[in-house]
């Protein structure tokens, strides 16, 4: 056999071979593409978003509304909340709002004062940062406010009122946050609505120490709510 | 007793037993078997050499060697190009990484997935999406190489200048297997075992030509066509890698429409309010770009090193806001993907410009320990970055620290992210997800140029 001809008959089949492989794979590969759908895949892929949890029941998350409205906190408003009588915005009774707040045990700080006093120890403003950091996906901070029973109904409302104020006011000065005019919502209840019982000297406290109901009630209950409003 | 040469070839027992013993000389003795040879010869330039001076020895063993070498260097590179043209449909397919033929491909991650995805796997990707890999021109080669190789087996008495042609030929694959094999080991860190197979065909298309170039004695007369049969092997030889070059461009999938250029989405809320951006390399007048990114996330590692390998990266102003996948953190997770990337992303936002950055790159660095550590023991890591990184020590972990994390997470949920890393966005338009890897270079260039709106 003549050898250019036996160059050609290797020759052919070796450039051949792999144009045609390559023409079929690039091919198929243009096919694919035509009939994929990029914007399908792109749907399926979780979007960020706020957390949504399973205690915000619509009474939760009707109180939240409400506060978060009379705050201006809604609509991108963020000009500050002055401290609410609870009382007026929530339309509960004591038991039912109290109710509301159970499934925050694990999100929430009790911040307790000292009797008849509106300033914060260390321990207390380490637990109201610590709080105020646990964010996550939440959208609003809610201070709620109480007093004990001791003294004069209208003292002890302006007492609970300037707590959740000092509450506020060191959130501004330790963080120094735009979003604390946006997402904290203060309430307060004095010493005639919605006292803690006893069982909430389980959670967590600013303060390690003997509790008793009176104690309890000497605070402020902060925590973030995980619902979407 | 040496044989002569002619004991090796087919076409020696066409021919009478005198020839054998006479060569060219004793040929002539006998005119019909002198025709023959002729017109196996074909002509002088291309035929075997007539002065059979090379002694007798089997060469046709080791070009045949080589031949069945480059068969298999067809088989592995002509694999890893499927592989890397299925990808053209901008989808994730299975890859095949085994030496063993007909190995079942692999869906996960893989020494071959992760040389397909490094820069060095193709060329010219700023002008063609995805680029041309370098596993067609592998193909085009040993396919020369093979048509070459089986014709001098096929027929047999090579001239030296033959040889020495294929010597030079097979060089060229032993050098890029030298090349790519470092890159894979040194700039890519993993071992693609289809590449290796590459390697070992190059290596034995190479030894067995050398083989048969040394088993081939020099002619006492001089081959005045050695160059020119030199230059015809070279043209020959790009030939193929041209026409096959030709055909993949000619052929390369068309989105066919602007979606990569045009970007995937916009940023709503770009602005850094809350002061969580971290500088990555800042360049003043470059395209202000946004990465969205989880500093132990591989991808990410890989995204940058693309990125920075592209060599684009240098028009680029580079900013970034880390999204932990980390659940310790990050609400929208509910699996810790990169355990201890809440940790490293704290760090990252306490420590000063400079500082975060050279966290960000100890962190892709050491990635796998790092994340080894998190999952068995989070406290040990947040140790091992106070030890490390002492300048943030007071503020890793402290309630400004996660919150500006928080404020960094939320600064996604504010522009509806997807949640994924990594993301880019150049001047507030997100880079298409199908377009962070073979197609960075292609989609990038183009967005710089004004495709990004």
């Amino acid at each position: 056999m003549n050898d250019v001809a036996r160059r050609g008959i290797l020759a052919v089949p070796a450039l051949l071979a792999p144009l045609m492989m390559v023409g079929g794979w690039l091919g198929h590969a243009e096919q694919r593409l035509k009939a994929n759908d990029p914007s399908a895949a792109e749907a399926e892929v979780a979007i960020a978003s706020v957390s949504e949890d399973a205690y915000c029941t619509p009474k939760l998350k009707s109180i939240v509304r409400r506060v978060a409205g009379a705050c201006g906190l809604l609509g991108g408003g963020g000009r500050g909340c002055q401290p609410m009588q609870a009382k007026s915005v929530a339309q509960l009774s004591d038991e039912d709002f109290n109710a509301l707040f159970v499934p925050l045990e694990q999100r929430a700080q009790i911040i307790q004062f000292d009797a008849d006093q509106t300033e914060m120890d260390g321990a207390a403003r380490a637990a109201v940062e610590k709080a105020w950091a646990d964010q996550r996906g939440a959208s609003f901070f809610f201070v709620v406010a109480r007093a004990s029973p001791d003294g004069k109904t209208e003292y002890n409302e302006k007492l609970s009122a300037d707590r959740a104020q000092t509450v506020l006011s060191h959130l501004q000065t330790r963080f120094n946050d735009p979003d604390i005019a946006r997402q904290v919502g203060l309430l307060w209840l004095g010493e005639g609505f919605a006292q803690l019982g006893e069982e909430f000297c389980g959670w967590q406290r600013s303060r390690g120490t003997e509790c008793t109901v009176k104690d309890i009630n000497r605070s402020a209950f902060v925590a973030w709510i995980d619902c979407a409003i | 007793m040496a044989r002569r040469f002619d004991e090796d070839l087919d076409l020696a027992s066409e021919r009478p037993d005198a020839e054998r013993d006479g060569g060219r000389g004793a040929a002539n003795d006998f005119p019909d078997a002198d025709r023959s040879a002729d017109r196996d010869r074909g002509d002088d330039l291309d035929g075997p050499d007539p002065d059979l001076s090379f002694g007798a020895k089997p060469v046709r063993v080791p070009l045949a060697v080589a031949f069945v070498a480059a068969v298999a260097g067809c088989f592995f590179a002509g694999t890893s190009t499927a592989d890397f043209v299925a990808h053209l449909d901008r989808q994730v397919h299975a890859l095949h990484c085994s030496v063993v033929p007909g190995a079942k491909a692999q869906i996960g991650e893989s020494g071959c997935r992760a040389v397909m995805l490094s820069p060095y796997s193709s060329w010219f990707r700023e002008s063609y999406w995805g680029g041309i890999p370098v596993a067609l021109w592998a193909l085009a080669v040993f396919a020369f190489l093979a048509y070459r190789l089986g014709h001098l087996t096929w027929r047999g008495q090579p001239r030296r200048s033959e040889a020495g042609f294929l010597v030079a030929a097979t060089l060229l694959p032993v050098l890029m297997s030298g090349i790519y094999g470092y890159l894979a080991y040194a700039q890519v860190g993993a071992i693609c075992t289809v590449c290796a197979g590459i390697y070992v065909t190059s290596g034995l298309t190479f030894l067995g030509s050398l083989a048969a170039l040394l088993m081939i004695e020099r002619s006492p007369t001089p081959d005045v066509h050695a160059v020119r049969r030199f230059g015809v092997g070279v043209a020959e030889g790009c030939g193929f890698v041209f026409a096959l070059s030709l055909v993949y461009l000619a052929w390369l999938p068309d989105a066919g429409g602007e979606r990569g250029p045009a970007g995937c989405g916009a940023l709503v809320q770009p602005e850094d309010e809350a002061g969580i951006m971290v500088d990555v390399a800042r360049v003043p007048g470059g395209k202000p770009t946004i990465e969205v990114l989880d500093p132990l996330c591989p991808a990410c590692r890989a995204f940058d090193a693309r990125l920075t390998a592209s060599g684009l990266d240098v028009k680029l102003d580079q900013r970034a806001v880390l999204f932990p996948l980390d659940s310790s953190c990050n609400w929208m997770v509910t699996d810790s993907l990169h355990p201890g990337a809440c940790a490293v992303s704290e760090a990252m936002l306490c420590a000063s410009p400079a500082q975060a950055k050279v966290i960000l790159g100890w962190a892709f660095a050491n990635q796998e320990a790092l994340l080894a550590e998190a999952k068995a023991d989070e406290p040990k890591l947040r140790a091992r970055l106070k030890s490390q990184f002492p300048e943030v020590a007071g503020c890793l972990g402290t309630p400004v620290a996660k919150n500006k994390v928080v404020k960094s997470l939320r600064w996604a949920v504010a522009n509806a992210l997807p949640v994924m890393t990594p993301q880019l966005f150049v001047d507030g338009t997100r880079l298409c997800d199908e377009d962070t890897d073979l197609g960075l270079d292609y989609t990038l260039t183009r967005m710089l140029q004004g495709g990004a709106r």
